[in-house]
């Protein structure tokens, strides 16, 4: 829809009063959102997002601006009021644009969602919710969505970087809620990857997660409320790897340790954890959710080890907060869409394998909490305050799992936290989740194999014990 | 409006009974501080079609940011799929129109015409203030302004045709504040669509004062306490409490007031308002299908008066909408606008006095996550300060509050005098609750 010759010209306008930097970012993006709700569609919504952001910077500042209107005249338009945000004279040759070939990491799928019928797509939503209803006569509710895109982007820069990436997304959701006796509890799963209609159909034993779900949802009818306090933790794998990315994901990002915001700003090269820790944020990932072929600023994706041995040994970097860095960008730089100006963000972040078993944590822990499914939290990068919740849990008892639990939260300090990890399993897992922050909502994956943290607050609706 | 011409003309042709479009437009200016220097500016344009039709009678939804040629055949043949996918039982229903309409003028052409230089000069003085204020200041890390214009119309095949126009500006900052080992943020956020409500000092002191009291944070012991919600805090469970109002939630079954039309639902301190035609910069006089909205009172007394209708919800409760039907997400389902909390009359200070010992939470973090919509139970992260001897004390830090949320209204002793409207759109007071769960030490 932009020509390389308009880029040129678009570029050059921008950069007119001093910026050292401009760049061009389209967008076009076609998205289905089809739900059901106890066996029936209650909609199918279209959406087409559309539209063009430029961005310029100069030194430490930056200028965007973005528009849904492709005319020749508002782009230019565009061009030359974020350009004006700087005053100067013109400080950049412009590099010719040269078209850089994208190596696929997540455009594979033999079946791309947009080739699947809505019938396909209606039979696959029916047999999870048949699952989860046929599941248990206390299962009043069943809600099932799929959500699928495809979003076409062209990144033209004043390096010369001419850059054109698909990206194919599909996820799932399933909500089970139970109810026996005036209580009303509920429980969802969300399978999700940069793949198309063969990830849900057989990459992924769909039909055992919905019948996990509406057992979970069941589970906690008989859950019993948590006590609060003090104590240790297990955090089962996969969702649970939801700690690890709002404790020390978000602080490892550039935006915060550029401005030494966060906590873990002068740590590089500093013991942060026991040495069975190690972490990495890998976008390239083949299929991941998180996974992109380039970065928002169309950088190839790139695997980064967060932590080594328990060292920090790296951070998420974007090309602007790398400037105060005085450090490379490392592929991660995201935004949600046009309307966001792109900043360091993770990808696939995920705690890898330690030397422990499960059976070994739960067996050496006397008292604490088994977290086995985690929901969602947020966290303050400039103090590392943290809070998230546990969606199933159960109490440990004299090594042992005993009863079911509900309505926890967990809050600590993300720096201390990591420090508390005694014991690390090996049994890995990811999942998909949103994660929003100041370049709008993008898809991630957290993921850790179950790990202990000798003690965090729990707070629970059952007071102190 | 005839650019639209073609889409009602091309519909009609395709066999789509009634179409509905709601087109808005909207632009925006911001720029941000940081270190004295001007960080980052940002200029918007949002472009965006919403439409809905009715196909073999069922409702079908598409939308786009994309304006060509072409929008209209898109827009049309994605309906009339969309439409032929549903099989939930609904009637579907777009809105002829409202006998009368309460327009107000909202828009003020000051907020545009107000030079950048003010607004920039304000921004570095805030940072300048904040900085100067207190040697533990140890960053600015946010400082911005925004203003953000835009206008809406909605129109469909029965001839109706509904225009808004409003505007909004907006100051944020935040600080961290660094004394020892202790790493405190604050901020703050003024909101509003009118210039002589804000003032440099009063809200630089406000982020000021709030941070520096965080200093000496500890956690109190774990067990049930008399509690104060500041204002702020009512603000954010507020809008989950009244979801439960919704009549599209109560008739899915996962309100927690079925039936409890003209029951209790709080104390009988609580009496809560909805009131969209209230002139500020949530005014809206009609919702997004296009009926004319109204104040009314939802709780009064405890007792609740009414439910949120949209036209679909009315249509199965055999009443009238309320005029609550919003869009969230393409699809319109069930909102509310201009909340008000009727204030008590003793004052914060009051409150503490007659509570002596207990705890004041102001502020909760991730209601998004720990906060259950089906229970109604939830369990926050929470800063706030120690109650002993009728007075505010130690600050708290790090803990969590726990309890469910329709007890917590049915439990409200006291309603504060100190409303203000936040700009979260909620014009609330801080509550005295009987008991909530603290976790700390």
């Amino acid at each position: 829809m932009i020509s390389k010759k308009l880029a040129s010209v678009l570029l050059l306008e921008a950069t007119a009063s001093g910026a050292d930097f401009a760049e061009v970012y389209l967008e076009d993006t076609l998205s289905s959102n089809l739900s059901m709700e106890n066996g029936k569609i209650e909609e199918r919504v279209s959406t087409n997002g559309f539209g063009v952001g430029i961005r310029v910077l100069k030194g430490l500042q930056s200028a965007y601006g973005y528009t849904s209107d492709l005319s020749k005249k508002s782009l230019m338009k565009l061009a030359q009021d974020v350009g004006k945000a700087f005053s100067g004279p013109r400080v950049l040759t412009l590099a010719p644009l040269e078209k850089v070939k994208v190596k696929e990491i997540i455009n594979l799928s033999t079946q791309p969602m947009e080739t699947i019928s809505v019938k396909q797509k209606i039979d696959l939503l029916k047999m999870v919710n048949d699952t989860m209803a046929s599941f248990d006569k206390r299962i009043v509710r069943t809600n099932v969505y799929l959500n699928d895109m495809v979003k076409n982007v062209t990144i033209f820069n004043t390096l010369g970087r001419y850059v054109e990436d698909t990206r194919r997304r599909a996820r799932l959701y399933m909500i089970a809620v139970a109810a026996e006796n005036g209580k009303i509890e509920n429980f969802g799963e969300g399978p999700g990857a940069s793949d198309g209609f063969d990830f849900f159909t057989s990459k992924i034993k769909l039909k055992e997660m919905a019948i996990e779900t509406a057992k979970s949802a069941i589970s906690l009818l008989g859950a019993a409320e948590c006590p609060s306090g003090k104590m240790p933790v297990v955090i089962g794998n996969g969702f649970g790897g939801v700690i690890f990315h709002e404790a020390c994901g978000h602080p490892f990002e550039a935006s915060a340790v550029s401005k030494k915001l966060s906590v873990f700003w002068d740590k590089l090269g500093k013991q942060v954890a026991n040495p069975i820790v190690n972490a990495v944020d890998d976008g390239t990932i083949p299929f991941g959710w998180g996974s992109t072929n380039v970065d928002d600023e169309g950088f190839p994706a790139q695997k980064v080890q967060l932590i080594k041995d328990g060292v920090l040994n790296s951070f998420m970097i974007d090309q602007f907060n790398g400037r105060r860095m005085k450090a490379e960008q490392n592929g991660h730089s995201r935004r949600q869409n046009y309307k966001f100006e792109p900043t360091s963000r993770m990808t696939n972040t995920y705690i890898e394998n330690g030397p422990h078993t499960v059976e070994q944590i739960i067996a050496a822990t006397q008292y604490g909490l088994y977290a086995k499914k985690m929901g969602g939290g947020s966290v303050n990068p400039a103090t590392g305050e943290f809070n998230f919740t546990v969606s199933e849990g159960y109490m440990i008892r004299n090594g042992k799992i005993a009863e079911a639990v509900k309505g926890a939260a967990l809050v600590g300090k993300g720096d201390e936290t990591l420090a508390k990890i005694d014991m690390v399993a090996n049994d890995l897992a990811r999942a998909q989740g949103m994660c929003g922050a100041a370049s709008g909502s993008i898809p991630t994956d957290v993921g850790q194999p179950t790990i202990r943290v000798t003690e965090i607050t729990v707070g629970g609706r059952r007071g102190g014990q | 409006m005839a650019k639209f011409d073609a889409y009602f003309a091309l519909a009609k042709e395709k066999g789509v009974e009634v179409l509905e479009l709601y087109y808005s437009r909207a632009k925006s200016l911001s720029f941000k501080l940081y270190n004295a220097q001007i960080e980052g500016y940002k200029l918007s344009e949002d472009i965006s079609l919403y439409a809905r039709g009715i196909y073999k009678g069922k409702i079908g939804y598409a939308s786009t940011e994309k304006m060509t040629k072409e929008t209209p055949e898109f827009l049309v043949n994605e309906i009339i799929m969309n439409a032929g996918t549903v099989t939930k039982e609904e009637l579907a229903i777009i809105f002829k129109g409202s006998e009368k309409y309460k327009k107000k003028k909202v828009y003020n052409p000051e907020i545009a015409e107000l030079s950048i230089d003010v607004k920039k000069k304000n921004l570095f003085e805030i940072e300048r203030k904040l900085k100067a204020a207190d040697k533990r200041i140890a960053q600015v890390d946010a400082c911005s302004y925004q203003e953000r214009e835009s206008e809406a119309m909605l129109l469909n095949s029965y001839g109706l045709q509904l225009k808004r126009k409003s505007n909004y500006y907006y100051y944020y900052a935040g600080v961290l504040a660094i004394q020892g080992e202790e790493r405190k943020s604050e901020g703050d956020v003024h909101f509003s669509n009118d210039l002589t409500t804000f003032n440099v000092d009063t809200f630089v002191n406000k982020i000021i004062s709030k941070a520096l009291i965080k200093f000496g944070g500890t956690q109190c012991p774990s067990k049930d306490y008399k509690t104060v919600l500041d204002k702020e805090v009512v603000a954010d469970l507020l809008s989950a409490y009244l979801d439960n109002a919704s009549a599209d939630e109560v008739q899915k079954k996962t309100s927690l007031m079925i039936g409890k039309l003209n029951q209790p639902v709080a104390s009988k301190k609580v009496t809560i308002m909805e009131m969209p035609l209230k002139k500020n910069a949530f005014f809206t006089y009609f919702d997004d299908e296009g009926v004319a909205t109204y104040n009314k009172t939802v709780v009064k007394k405890g007792v609740l008066q009414t439910y949120f209708h949209n036209l679909n919800t009315a249509h199965k409760d055999g009443v009238q909408t309320t005029g609550n039907g919003y869009r969230s997400g393409g699809k319109v389902g069930v909102g509310f606008q201009n909340i008000v909390l009727k204030p008590g009359r003793k004052s914060l200070e009051e409150l503490f006095a007659k509570i002596g010992d207990g705890v004041y939470i102001t502020e909760v973090m991730g209601v998004h996550a720990s906060l259950n919509p089906t229970s109604g139970n939830f369990s926050l992260q929470a800063n706030g300060f120690m109650i002993e001897n009728g007075k505010r004390s130690t600050p708290l830090t790090l803990i969590t509050v726990a309890g469910n949320l329709m007890d917590m209204f049915m439990n409200v002793k006291e309603v504060a005098s100190d409303n203000e409207l936040l700009s979260s759109g909620y014009d609330v007071p801080s509550l005295f609750i009987k008991k909530l769960t603290i976790a700390g030490k």
